[in-house]
């Protein structure tokens, strides 16, 4: 899945994959202009009416959604902004509720061209939960050039939608109706739900329905560090389900 | 107040930034010594997909703040019609997304 090596590139649906950055900037960006673009605009018309019911401003607002860029630490952000509390505090919880992304840089910058630090933290800041899924789909492009234009694509067309929805949401917080807003913050969830179950292989599979299944008692009694625990057990799990898998094969 | 809002928020904003760019950071930093081949690798893929599961769980299951003002029983049969739709349409996302989502509304406009 995730090496550029051989010489005939698969085809997926009939469609040939790009080969090149350019190439795979192209159908990033495709990718991006669809369902991922009504998602966020959605999920983040959400957050800006948040950001405007507890007392940002509304640069303060689009800045963070460019900047932080990542929606549930933005969401604890702007709660325990409201709730009052310390500055420090609110650090630690905002980095317990993010820190999805190391593991997720980790297994993503390998597969991208170019061992640049500089070009890799760039990549890894633009990077979310949903380009993230994206480029690991069987459908995203296989050359490290063309995944770096794939995910760079991507990643630019999402950030301008989510900035564009926040302004939106934040001017227009007072006229939304109730059920709406709380509809625009289930999207999110709903959109993970159905990426996670469209994932292949077996050892994906058992990680995501550990993640789930353990993840709820262990998110229950550990609210903050229950992330890191549930990508420890259930990235475990993937990996031993994975390796017997490997040995059946062989 | 201006348009970044009172210098407490810009404080707050900043951090959530730091907190969050520190987990990129350290990937990054973790992901130039290792290749798409070794064990490393691939456990921290697996991992990545757990986190993201835990994650929906808590969005799901234990939602904080306004989410959690809606039963579970809308929470989770919303993402149940989501997800029949999502398989009725062979893996359609806009389809499973947009019908989840519906029903969410409907239901959290009927019943709240």
């Amino acid at each position: 899945m995730f090496s550029g090596s051989s010489v005939n590139y698969p085809r997926y649906d009939g469609v040939m994959k790009p080969v090149d950055f350019k190439g795979g900037l192209r159908a990033g960006m495709r990718a991006a202009l669809g369902l991922p673009t009504v998602v966020l605009l959605g999920s983040l018309t959400g957050y800006g009416a948040l950001t405007h019911d507890t007392g940002f401003g509304a640069g303060l607002a689009v800045l963070s959604t460019i900047l932080v860029w990542g929606l549930p630490g933005q969401i604890v952000m702007s709660e325990m902004y409201a709730a009052g509390a310390d500055v420090l505090a609110i650090a630690v919880a905002v980095g317990m509720a993010n820190m999805r992304f190391f593991p997720m840089a980790v297994s993503l910058m390998p597969t991208l061209a170019g061992r640049n630090v500089l070009v890799r933290f760039a990549q890894a800041q633009l990077m979310s939960a949903t380009s993230w899924a994206y480029v690991m789909r069987a459908s995203a492009p296989e050359t490290p050039e063309a995944r770096l234009g794939y995910h760079t694509g991507f990643t630019c067309v999402c950030v301008s939608v989510a900035a564009t929805a926040t302004l939106i949401g934040y001017l227009g917080a007072a006229g939304l109706p109730k059920p709406l807003g709380l509809a625009l913050l289930f999207i999110n969830a709903c959109f993970l739900l159905l990426l996670l179950l469209d994932t292949r292989g077996r050892g994906a599979a058992v990680a995501v329905i550990t993640g789930v299944v353990a993840g709820i008692p262990i998110n229950m009694y550990f609210p903050d560090t229950g992330l890191i625990i549930t990508g420890l057990v259930g990235g475990t799990a993937g990996f031993l389900a994975d390796g017997t898998s490997r040995k059946q094969a062989s | 107040m201006s348009v970044f809002g009172p210098e407490s928020a810009a404080l707050v904003v900043a951090a959530a930034i730091a907190a969050t760019a520190f987990w990129r950071g350290l990937g990054v930093f973790l992901a130039q010594r290792l290749d798409t081949k070794g064990a490393v690798f691939r456990w921290f893929s697996f991992a990545s997909f757990a986190v993201l599961a835990g994650l929906l769980a808590r969005l799901l299951i234990l939602p904080s703040g306004e989410l959690a003002t809606v039963g579970l029983e809308v929470r989770l049969g919303a993402a149940v019609i989501g997800v029949a739709a999502f398989y009725l349409s062979r893996r359609n996302l806009l389809i499973g997304v947009a019908s989840g989502t519906l029903s969410f509304a409907l239901a959290a406009g009927a019943l709240g």
